[in-house]
């Protein structure tokens, strides 16, 4: 049975569209739900985890239905919130034990000892959860969800303000638990994470599914080197034949190009002609930045060369 | 059922680890027992320690659980509750034992009260008669704990609640039957304190220090707290979609 299935999944805060149209199937695997802020990402996880009850369409976890049979759903789930909650008075291992007593498990002490010690939390479990750091405090977190054996863990931003090293060692505990058979959903804003690990992306812009399948896939569809400009003063906008605009931050430009070495002087000219003053260029592969940048666009971008950007994704997706 | 005691069990220990809170909680009662039914210099009846002792407990009662609202509302602030909800526990017990966890807190606070009236001369009941005090403002906890929660579900906003609360302990106390007869009251105030819920519960506890038991004002307890108590888990459901 599909661990996530989704059909026509929308959301509507009044008149704002904060997911809109979702289809999804995600099973036994790391899925990353990519996008911006506000795109849609915590409100999708809401609606998946029964707190939320969406405007049309339909969820199913584990087969069943989010709304219909919501308790057999939190049955198989664990969610872990966007924000840190932690109880901070409390021991690590008190936090667990009380997890340990709400889900009913048979040896709350064993279960709870196994897994500060799979968390690598065992020397500071009865410390109080408020001298613990950032990190800590995530695979306690971790822990706490994964006391009854879920089938789909739902994990959001689970690295969000942690250090590269934190954040590792996060992933290796994430990735130990999908080789148990676990499907974990998490969302993200970190692009080199989720190429790094994520089974699967969705990316997610306005609501909207604007990309979705594994990381290599998508940085095949884009064309194959990427070209990124640095410029002084504005970008003004170039056509040269064979080369794509993938999008803008900050000083940087980056274009598609078929082939990377011959495109580079061609592209020089053309931006030099058009009165842009080039500071530096280089050439590399594409990496799921890009994919991001291309899917989601910039939001200050007019909104006609968004739609012809958007229509482009779509074409190469069918 | 499990659910209920391990919330109970976890709001206990925040509880109790934030010493500041767990003092203050008992001293204020304290110091206004010894302030009020020592240092006042009033003779409205023969002991006035015995008459102001269900007055301070009830006030007691109301300050514990008016404010207890919040408790549910950080939970939600705090992102725990969303955590809450997504377990297989049934939903209805994270409002259970709020409710239950700040009605016994107000006991454990009311024994204090009881135990240093008696210390400094108020009559000494039997035991029926101090199950009967613990029953009555039991069931007032329940009743001003349900109403707090259901208020801050409704406001949903920490700081209009925290207003709320302030704008409501002061005048109900100062309006109830608790620190003066309704003989000694002008009339306005004494028409206003016989339909204060505090006096309610006040003159029910006074009633059983001086020997009958309130049957009549029990039941209207009970009625008035199951129609708060089920308009709370209305309003829970309803936050909590
Ligand atoms: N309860 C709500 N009422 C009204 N609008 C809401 C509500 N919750 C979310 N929104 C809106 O829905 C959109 C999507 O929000 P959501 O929290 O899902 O974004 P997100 O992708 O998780 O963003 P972030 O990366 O910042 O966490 C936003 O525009 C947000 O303002
Ligand atoms: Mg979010």
């Amino acid at each position: 049975m599909t661990a996530i299935l989704t059909e026509g999944l929308t959301k509507n805060f009044g008149d704002l569209c904060a997911v809109e149209g979702l289809d999804l199937s995600v099973d036994k695997e790391i899925f990353g739900l990519l996008g911006p802020n506000g795109s849609g990402k915590t409100t999708t996880v809401l609606m998946l985890t029964t707190l939320l009850a969406q405007t049309k369409g339909s969820a199913s976890i584990c087969g069943h239905d989010t709304r219909l049979d919501p308790e057999k759903v939190r049955d198989c789930i664990s969610y872990v919130p966007q924000d840190m909650a932690v109880d901070t008075n409390l021991t690590g291992r008190e936090n667990m034990l009380i997890f340990a007593w709400l889900y009913g498990i048979p040896n709350p002490k064993d279960k709870v000892d196994e897994l500060l010690a799979v968390m690598e939390l065992s020397d500071r479990a009865d410390d109080l959860a408020k001298t613990y750091s950032g990190g800590m405090r995530r695979r306690l977190e971790l822990a706490e969800a994964l006391v009854h054996e879920p089938e789909v863990i739902f994990l959001d931003e689970p690295t969000i303000g942690l250090d590269v090293a934190a954040r590792r060692n996060i992933w290796t505990h994430i990735r130990k638990m999908t080789r148990k058979g676990m499907t974990i959903f998490m969302t993200t804003h970190y692009m080199d994470e989720a190429d790094q690990y994520c089974d699967r992306v969705g990316i997610i812009s306005r609501g909207k599914i604007a990309a979705l399948g594994t990381p290599s896939t998508l940085k095949a569809h884009l064309m194959k080197d990427v070209i990124t400009v640095t410029i002084e003063g504005d970008y003004a906008p170039v056509q040269l034949d064979g080369s794509m605009f993938v999008g803008q931050s900050d000083d940087s430009i980056s274009f598609t190009v078929e082939n990377g070495r011959e495109a580079l002087p061609l592209l020089a000219d053309a931006l030099k002609q058009s009165g842009n003053r080039v500071k530096a260029m280089s050439l590399r592969e594409p990496s799921l930045d890009d994919v991001f940048l291309q899917s989601v666009g910039k939001q200050e971008e007019p909104k006609g060369f968004e739609e012809f950007k958007f229509h482009m994704m779509l074409h190469r997706r069918h | 059922m499990k659910g209920v005691t391990t919330y109970i069990y976890r709001d206990f220990i925040r509880w109790i680890r934030y010493r500041v809170g767990v003092i203050s909680s008992l001293v204020l009662p304290a110091a206004w027992l010894l302030f009020v039914g020592l240092a006042l210099p009033v003779t409205f009846t023969g002991n006035y320690l015995d008459f102001i002792t269900p007055g301070i407990l009830v006030m007691t009662i109301l300050t514990a659980g008016i404010s207890s609202g919040s408790l549910l509302m950080f939970d939600k602030i705090l992102g725990f509750l969303n955590k809450f909800l997504a377990m297989p526990v049934p939903r209805e017990s994270i409002l259970v034992s709020k409710i239950l966890f700040i009605s016994i807190r107000g006991l454990i606070q009311a024994t204090i009260i009881l135990l240093i009236a008696v210390l400094i001369g108020a009559t000494l009941l039997n035991p029926l008669q101090y199950g009967l005090i613990y029953l009555i403002l039991f069931l007032f906890g329940v009743f001003i704990s349900a109403f707090s929660t259901t208020i801050a579900l409704y406001l949903n906003d920490h700081d209009s609640f925290a207003a709320f609360t302030a704008m409501v302990t002061m005048p109900l106390f100062f309006t109830s039957s608790a620190l003066m007869p309704y003989s000694s009251m002008p009339t306005w105030l004494s028409a206003i304190a016989h339909v204060n819920p505090l006096s309610f519960a006040i003159d029910a506890i006074r009633d059983v220090g001086a020997g009958s038991i309130p049957v009549v004002s029990i039941v209207l307890l009970l009625v008035f707290t199951t129609i708060v108590a089920v308009l709370a888990g209305y309003v829970f459901r309803k936050a909590t979609v």
